[in-house]
């Protein structure tokens, strides 16, 4: 990969924006290679980097004019971020940026424009020059702030993510506690079981669902992730390793539960966070997402329910008896529709099948157990 | 579905959280118990945005409840999805607010980066909002200072026995409950700091200086000395 140093600190080092992103980072991976090397993301990377307190002044006030200067034209454009997101945002890329235990005294000193101390050197986890460079993809390429730093915060965890990874979202940390709440605490045996997290992504579930599985006595439950894509078994696999979860979370290469078949009519919980948004919606998502995020995530066919429905019949054959399924849908439309399949197509199946909003009192997910 | 609630963008999740406990018999995360306010009397001070509850039951109790008891007392209100969010969606609004129901106080955090975090800074925020404005009953006749209020005394407070350890400050969690029994005692004595500091064997000064290391207690005293009538403290 190129590595490009600057000298200079000017606001021209990625004029033309449209260049590729791999120009900015010197740890980039390759598509094309069989084997993904999953980057470190900013807040892990050593503090081998330095800037005089002027100098990261005079950046910060930059960036935080280009972001002011977005004011609320993406939030009309495609309902995307306004400025004040993005400047809680910019706090964000100094926190994983800085030393943790200077970060406050840095960014009160930013912020109150005082001129003292000015040469005072600060320690940070990537080049000036490369900041520069990943702000202004921010702003003007819509790069997702998740892919400038290189992770997420998701539930208790903080998450590798990178291009080609779908970003974890807020909405599914509720799966979690339906797997506490409603399985766990009503069937614990089911803590002893395989699990599935079936198009894993990022690993959130897989993870998380493991981490809950662990603090329920006597329990030795394992997690399969599974997913068809190769940048996101790479990342799936350091992020079960940051978590040192290897012995737990088992990750496999594979599409849906084609890489299960050892375990069928076994698994005591089947979860899924699939791709449910219909193909006609992909062209009016926000930049972010629409530009930036993999297709193979998103995009659930004309009605977006393809996938659902196939992860529905794979519940119906791989789950034990008892065993507990969560999916994540687009809404009401979708879960309504999931719930009609199951009743009618699926008789005798499941049982127990609930539908229950997330927490903007969407109708999130559909959930049950296997009869 | 979604209750539209004060605030602007916050919604209620109480009817999807509701579902799920009817759905299966059992509770999740945030849930609403039935808490009986009977027995308690809410006096509303209404000065300057600035409200006073009074309670005759034992209400400092709320402060030594585990997060997850507190939280049980609460509504949590996360902001609203404009559109169908989900995969839709790359917004990090990951706001948080809470209401207590027995006492209607609200907390909300939005800076941090995941829900979880801001739920932890808002339960915080709430347990500070709680120590200011719940005020319980004390016994002036048979007081004895309280041992978290004897941890955030300084050192020269003549009641300090050695065991009670080293001085609290206000960036330490435990530093509410002392400041709530402050505030009660000198809520007692009609919100004199010469006659708190005399049941707690200190000099007015030193009482004064103590009420001034923090801002919002400083804030809730000169409330309380204005809705007695006296001059704030400076």
């Amino acid at each position: 990969m190129m590595k490009l140093r600057l000298s200079g600190l000017s606001c021209g080092v990625c004029a033309n924006f449209r260049r590729p992103i791999s120009l900015c980072y010197s740890n980039s991976i390759s598509s094309s290679s069989a084997e993904v090397k999953p980057k470190i993301p900013l807040y892990l990377r050593p503090l081998s980097f330095s800037a005089s307190l002027s100098e990261l002044t005079q950046w910060h006030k930059w960036a935080k004019n280009l972001a002011s200067s977005v004011g609320s034209s993406f939030v009309h454009l495609d309902n995307g971020p306004d400025s004040t997101l993005l400047r809680r945002e910019l706090n964000w890329l100094l926190q994983d940026l800085l030393e943790l235990q200077h970060h406050s005294a840095i960014l009160s000193h930013l912020e109150s424009g005082n001129s003292e101390n000015v040469d005072v050197s600060v320690a940070l986890r990537a080049p000036l020059e490369e900041l520069y460079c990943v702000w202004r993809q921010r702003i003007e390429e819509r790069r997702p702030f998740q892919y400038v730093v290189g992770c997420e915060h998701w539930r208790d965890l903080v998450l590798s993510v990178q291009e080609g990874v779908l970003i974890p979202r807020p909405e599914t940390e509720m799966i979690i506690d339906l797997v506490e709440n409603v399985a766990l605490n009503k069937f614990p045996e089911l803590a002893k079981g395989f699990w599935a997290d079936l198009g894993t992504g990022s690993g959130a579930i897989a993870i998380a669902t493991a981490r809950t599985l662990s603090t329920h006595a006597h329990a030795h439950g394992r997690v399969i992730a599974t997913d068809l894509s190769p940048v996101a078994i790479a990342v799936a696999a350091f992020n079960v390793q940051i978590y040192g979860l290897q012995d737990v979370v088992e990750v496999r290469k594979g599409s849906w539960f084609e890489p299960l078949k050892d375990v069928r009519g076994k698994l005591a919980g089947v979860l899924s966070n699939p791709p449910y948004v219909p193909s006609g919606d992909i062209s009016g998502l926000q930049a972010e997402v629409g530009q930036h995020e993999p297709k193979l995530a998103l995009d659930g066919g004309i009605s977006g329910t393809s996938d659902l429905l196939h992860l529905i019949d794979g519940a119906a054959s791989m789950l034990k008896p008892g065993g507990f399924f969560a999916l994540e849908t687009n809404g009401e439309k979708q879960s309504k529709f999931l719930v009609d399949y199951i009743e009618n197509d699926k008789p005798g199946s499941f049982c127990n099948i609930n539908i229950v909003s997330d927490f903007a009192g969407i109708q999130r997910f559909v959930m049950g157990f296997r009869q | 579905m979604a209750t539209a609630a004060m605030g602007g963008g916050f919604v209620n999740v109480m009817k999807s959280v509701d579902h799920i406990v009817r759905g299966n018999g059992v509770s999740l995360l945030v849930k609403a118990a039935p808490t009986s306010t009977s027995g308690n009397f809410f006096v509303s001070l209404k000065r300057r945005g600035w409200q006073l509850y009074c309670s005759n039951s034992n209400s400092d109790s709320y402060l030594k409840l585990r997060d997850e008891e507190l939280m049980r007392q609460c509504e949590m209100e996360t902001f609203k999805a404009s559109g169908p969010g989900g995969q839709h969606r790359n917004k990090r609004e990951s706001a948080v607010r809470i209401k207590h129901l027995p006492t209607g106080i609200v907390a909300q955090a939005v800076e941090d980066r995941s829900q979880h975090k801001n739920r932890a800074s808002a339960l915080a925020r709430l347990r500070t909002l709680i120590a200011l404005k719940v005020r319980n009953p004390v016994p002036l006749r048979t007081y004895s200072p309280p041992a978290e209020l004897l941890q955030i005394l300084p050192p020269n407070s003549t009641l300090r026995a050695s065991h009670s350890g080293p001085q609290i400050g206000p960036n330490n969690p435990k530093f509410v409950l002392g400041m709530q029994a402050l505030l009660d005692l000198i809520f007692a004595v009609e919100g004199s700091v010469s006659e708190a500091a005399k049941f707690l064997g200190m000099s007015t000064g030193a009482l004064s200086r103590l009420i001034l290391s923090d801002g919002s207690l400083w804030m809730a005293v000169n409330e309380l000395r204005a809705s007695k009538g006296l001059k704030p403290l400076k």
